[in-house]
Order: structure tokens, then sequence, then C-alpha cells
């Protein structure tokens, strides 16, 4: 007797097999190399025991034959997570919320080393599952896994209506399970629970666009609809982060504005008080005022008029000039303040004080010319001028902090509107806003 | 590590053992069950021939656990109502015996543990808890199954078993636990669950197609 | 990506603020007048302002 090796007594090597359907002859293909329990006839949808080499049948039903094509057709194969997978079965199921039926599709996949695997799809959303090896633990209205903790989404009846090809258990039409999601998105513990026996499996949600490269399909991906139970936000990632950013902004905002604020000259390059009675001087109201220099790079003039108005006005048209330059800006500003008493109470409109901001001033001798204007009717006006070279213009910063703070908002409420979509078709829909339904 | 040799009682093949502590081993060429006694061997049975099976793993695979590097030297091949699975006897390179099983493509690698307190096959129940090695266990399958064949070396004497129950106990870390009620005293085998590609295996059976 | 977005849209911000700020620029309107001739100084009513928004008509100069 040789030492070499034996002759070949491990059992006969597993192919994929082509048999013929008992009920109606079709040609049956096993391609998972004997780990099917089940096996569908395409044709007359006889469901058969793939471990018999009879096909023995079953279960039938009763079903238009291509009523409800897979999108990945069997036989089809992929690379998911650097595996290659076979797509060997496919299945509908269902379940029924306040008297609508919701259907998706699972597939099963098979690769000889890896073992199964599966995918759901439901209205365009993918998902990509594999069955637990640990236990998780289930508390109230949630699970968790692994130390990840998943929100309970939905407990409902799923029934199967519908099975093509093969399958690792023993799958009936019309069998039902309860069937539980929680979930941690992109990810999704479920439950399944058939008499007393509860199988888990974890999901991650996967992009049709994945799917379709991944299987090289042709055509496009269908759009998925609406927003699926674990779903990934595109924003939530970004709330916290926008904040964030929004908070260093504000703070550096703040920072310029004191900046500027503490290097801004606070007193008076020119600050004078005047008296106005209209009609006096007779002729021309009309005045200069004495020269005064602004200095430094070119920044803006602050003039400020305050008047002792009670219940009047006062206007002035001011003209800052440039002794040198001729350069003149001209503006005018009314000064009113009323008040009084109603049958609401006390009220006052306007104010006797009025400032404006006269934009980029390069440095030079200036002067103003005052031209008032009053009711000829009032007693003499008090009003004084008083000028500042340089001041912090905080319209600036508010609209600065403005145009920080919508982008975060806008983030925020688009966040809040995906979740809120997501979890209005769980058994926690969350409370409508508002008196219309979308 | 020695490797003791003989002659099939039946054929006369040369049987070598892998493993100095194997007590029944398959003659690979007529297929008789050869167990060890103190002299030469004893044939005790032939195995039917094995069903057409999907297990990639084969005799002589060899892969790493944990650092270790092991063999595959025996099996023996269960049956029950969903299909079936296999319990390869592995040995690791420090002498070890273990025991790599194959269910669906679900690997698990657990090592035989003595204990004492373990349940009967009546008295084990879905759901009960157990508690080993500070590791809490949950019964999560009881499958009554049946033996169908063996293949190369074993640790005890395995042949022609009819039915046998087995418990499968898992937990929320990963860690598995397997008791085995074939014989009169029950087994308790503890080890985890492990992926395919961390075992690293060679010399894995080819499938066509793939 | 999205936030080297924020980023970059946040400093246009504080820089333009920061801009605004330093060239001296205002949000009041005001108009600008050239060669006003330095006679205005002895004798203001010769001044012709321009009329920007004026809401109180003085019924002559």
């Amino acid at each position: 007797m040789s030492t070499g090796t034996p002759p070949l007594s491990n059992p006969p090597k597993p192919q994929a097999r082509a048999l013929n359907c008992p009920q109606c002859g079709a040609a049956i293909v096993l391609r998972s190399l004997g780990h099917a329990e089940t096996v569908v006839c395409a044709s007359c949808h006889a469901i058969l025991d793939a471990k018999d080499p009879n096909l023995r049948i079953l279960q039938k039903f009763q079903v238009i034959t291509g009523e409800d094509p897979p999108l990945i057709p069997l036989g089809t194969r992929g690379k998911l997570r650097g595996t290659d997978y076979e797509v060997i079965g496919f299945q509908r199921r269902s379940i029924k919320v306040e008297g609508i039926r919701y259907d998706w599709h699972e597939y099963v996949l098979f690769n000889p080393y890896k073992g199964t695997r599966y995918l759901t799809e439901y209205c365009g959303h993918w998902n990509d599952i594999t069955v637990c090896k640990e236990l998780p633990t289930v508390q109230f209205a949630a699970a968790t896994y692994l130390g990840e903790t998943f929100k309970h989404f939905q407990t409902a009846d799923a029934n199967t209506n519908y099975v093509l090809g093969e399958f690792p258990w023993q799958v009936r039409v019309d069998e039902h399970a309860t069937a539980t999601d929680y979930v941690k998105p992109p990810r999704m513990l479920s439950s399944e629970k058939i008499a007393n026996e509860v199988t888990w499996s974890l999901g991650e949600y996967i992009y049709g666009a994945d799917i379709w490269k991944a299987f090289n399909l042709p055509g496009t991906v269908p759009e998925p609809v609406g927003v699926y139970e674990n779903q990934p936000s595109p924003v939530s990632d970004n709330v916290k982060a926008i904040w964030a950013g929004f908070l260093g902004f504000a703070v550096l905002l703040l920072i310029v504005m004191a900046g500027f604020d503490l290097t801004s000259n606070k007193s008076a390059v020119f600050e004078h008080t005047y008296i106005f009675q209209s009609g006096e001087p007779k002729g021309e109201a009309s005045f200069v005022t004495d020269i005064f220099d602004l200095e430094g790079r070119t920044s803006n003039v602050e003039l400020t008029t305050s008047a002792n108005v009670d219940n009047a006005w006062i206007y002035l048209n001011y003209a800052l000039i440039n002794q040198d330059t001729g350069q003149a800006w001209d503006f005018g500003r009314e000064v009113s303040y009323y008040h009084g008493y109603d049958s609401d109470g006390s009220w006052s409109e306007g104010s006797t004080k009025d400032s404006v901001v006269v934009p980029s001033v390069p440095a030079g001798h200036y002067y103003l010319r005052i031209e008032p204007e009053g009711d000829p009717k009032h007693p003499p006006v008090g009003y004084t001028v008083e000028v500042k070279r340089g001041v912090p213009v905080l319209g600036f910063f508010g609209i600065a902090f403005l145009a920080l703070l919508i982008p975060a908002i806008v983030i925020t409420w688009r966040s809040i509107s995906f979740e809120r979509a997501r979890w209005s078709e769980s058994d926690h829909p969350p409370i409508q806003i508002g008196n219309s339904e979308e | 590590m020695t490797q003791p040799a003989s002659n099939c009682p039946n054929c006369g093949a040369k049987i070598v053992f892998q493993w100095s502590s194997s007590v029944q081993t398959v003659c690979p060429y007529c297929k008789s069950i050869l167990v060890r006694t103190d002299v030469d061997l004893e044939k005790v049975g032939k195995v039917a021939d094995l069903p057409p099976d999907s297990s990639p793993i084969q005799l002589n695979t060899e892969g790493i656990y944990r650092s270790k590097s092991f063999v595959v030297i025996g099996r023996i091949l269960y049956e029950y109502d969903q299909g079936g699975w296999n319990e390869w006897h592995i040995m690791m390179n420090d002498g070890k015996s273990a025991w790599l099983s194959d269910a669906q493509n679900e690997y698990a690698i657990s090592f035989a543990t003595t204990a004492t307190g373990l349940p009967t096959a009546s008295q084990v129940l879905i759901g009960q808890q157990y508690t080993w090695n500070k590791q809490r266990y949950t019964v999560s399958v009881i499958t009554p199954a049946h033996y169908r064949g063996v293949e190369g070396e074993l640790p005890f004497q395995y042949w022609d078993k009819t039915d046998v129950t087995f418990a499968d106990l898992r937990s929320e870390t990963g860690k598995f636990a397997t008791l085995d009620f074939s014989d009169e005293q029950p087994a308790l085998y503890l080890g985890e669950f492990v992926e395919f590609d961390d075992l690293k295996l060679k010399n894995l059976r080819s499938f066509e197609g793939w | 990506m999205f936030k080297k977005l924020y980023l970059a849209y946040g400093v246009l911000v504080l820089g333009g603020t920061g801009a605004a700020q330093y060239n001296g620029w205002s949000l009041d309107r005001v108009n600008q007048l050239k060669n006003v001739p330095k006679s205005v100084r002895d004798n203001p009513g010769s001044y012709r302002s321009v009329y920007g928004f004026y809401h109180h008509y003085t019924g002559g100069k």
C-alpha cells in the first residue's frame, strides 16, 4: 500500500445543481451548494424541499408569475464589504399599520465561505443585514447590543407573501412573525419571533447607488421615498459642528468689536452748543463752524445732535466740508420728541438725540456748514453738535452676528425636520406642530 | 510531537496519528472506524458515506486562533431538522485539542471544559442562564440532532450514535457555550464565535465557480 | 466638507465686518459733493445743498 494520498474519500464536492420541478417540470437551479432548505420553482411557485433529491413539494402558492420581479435578479453576484455574494433567494413581506399594508423585499445572499447575508429594500431604501451571534439585551423602549443602545422604532406582525429562489430555512408563504426594529442610525437591530424562537439581526443602511455599483445593475437607481427608520441623517453631524463654529466665530466677533471699540477715540473732536430760533437771525439761517482736525487713516465720522425738543422738532441740514480739498458730505437730520398721556398710559415718540455716521472720510481740516429749520411758532431750541472720529458701527456687528446665526438655525431646522420625518413612520410619532397634517 | 504509526487492521494501510492523544480515527482508505488500544488499533465499525456537505473546511485545513496556529485533524457531522453542521476537531500548536464548529458558515471555537452543576437534557430550557468563568450565558437553542458520520482523529470514542441533544448558549459578548448530552454525563464546551477572516484559514476546500 | 464651507463663510463674514469697520464704512446714507468753494466759509448761504431725502420743505433758501 503506498503512503501517498489516499483515494478521494471525501464526500462529493458540491456544485450548483440543476434539477426539475416535480410539479411542472421546469428547471430548478440550486446555487447555494447544499445550504438551502427550501427552493421555489420560478414557474409554478411550488415550494420544494431543497435537501430532498426528489425536491418534495412542501407548499404551493398562487401568484402571477413575474408579479414582483426582484431588482437584483437571482444569480447575480456582487461585492459587499470585500466579499463576493450571490443572490440566491428573494421574498416579499408586509406589515399592516392602521389598515394600510406596507410591503418590503428581502434578498438572500450567499458565499460558500462567509455564509449568508441579507439585503432588505423598502421604497428605495436598502439595508445590509447579518444575523447576530451575540445576544442583545432588551430594555424599556430600547435594546443594547455590543455596548450600543438602539431605540425602539416599531413592532409589527410581518407576513411573507411572495417567495422566489432558495432559502436556508423552511420558508412558507403566509407565515407570520413578530418583527421588532430598534434603530441607531445608520444601524438597526431587528428581532424576529416565530413561536418561541427569536432571531436577532443587525442591519446597516446602504444607499441604492452602492447596491447598483456592487451588483453592476443596469439602469438608474430608484429614488428613495421619504425617510427610512435607520437612514443616516445628512445633516445631524453638522448640527453640533456648526453651533461650535458659530460660538467660535461669535467670540471672535466680540473680540474684533471690542478691539475696535477700545482703540476708538471716545472724546469729541468738535463740540458746540447753539440756540435756534426760527426766523432769527433775519435772513440767512445757515452758518459755518470753526475748523477742526480729523486725524488718522480714512475712517468714519459720527455726528451727534442733541436738542432739547419737547413735543417739537428741529431739522438740521449738515455739510461736512474739507477745507483743503473741497470735498463735502451732505446730509439732513431731524431731531423730534413727542410725548403725552392717553387711555393706555404715557407714550413717547422720537428722541432728543440723533446720530449719523459719515463713511470713509479722509484725514484733513474740516468744518461744518449747518442750516437749521424749525417750527416758526416754537420758542428757541438749544442743540449741541458733537463730532467723533472713528467710531465702531454696531450695525455691522449685528449684521455679522445674524449672518453667522442664520445658517446654524437653518441646519438645525433641517435636522429636526428630517428626524421628525423619520419618527413619523414609527410607533412613536412626534407631536404634530400646527393645525394641518402634511 | 510523536506521531505514532500503525497499520489498519482491516486493509493494512498505514495510519499516522497527528495527535498523540487521539482515541479514535477513521482509515482514509477503507473507512473503518479504528479505536486505539494499548497495543494496537481495533476496528469497531465502518463509516457510511458522508452526505454532500458544503463546509469550506476539510481535514488538514490550517488556521490561526488567538495567535496560535492549528490544524484540522478530525470531524463529526450532525444533522437536524433545519440542516446540519460540522464539529471539526482541531489540534492547536501547543498540543491542545479544540473544536471548530461550522454551522451554516457561522464559526465558533470551543474547548472542552469541566464543570459541576450541569443540567441534564430534560432539565435544560431556553432562556435559562448559567455562569461559567465569570461569564453569563443564556440558553438560546436546544437542538435534537443525530450523528451522521465521523472522519479523521477524535479525542474520544464516537460512532454509531443515534439522537443527541445539544444546547447552545450565547452571551452578550460573543462568548459561546455548548452542552453536549450524547453521554450519560453532560459535557460542556466553552468558547467564542469567530469571524472567517480572522481564522486565516489555509488549505480550504474549493468550490466550483467560486 | 460642510464644516469647511461654514468655516470659510465665517471667515468671510468676520473679514468683511473687520474691513467695513476698518475702512470706516457706515450704514447711513450720506450724499457727497465735490469742489465746494472756499468762499462758503465767508458766505454760508451760497452753499448749494444736494437734496437727498428732505422731508421738511423750507419754503425758500
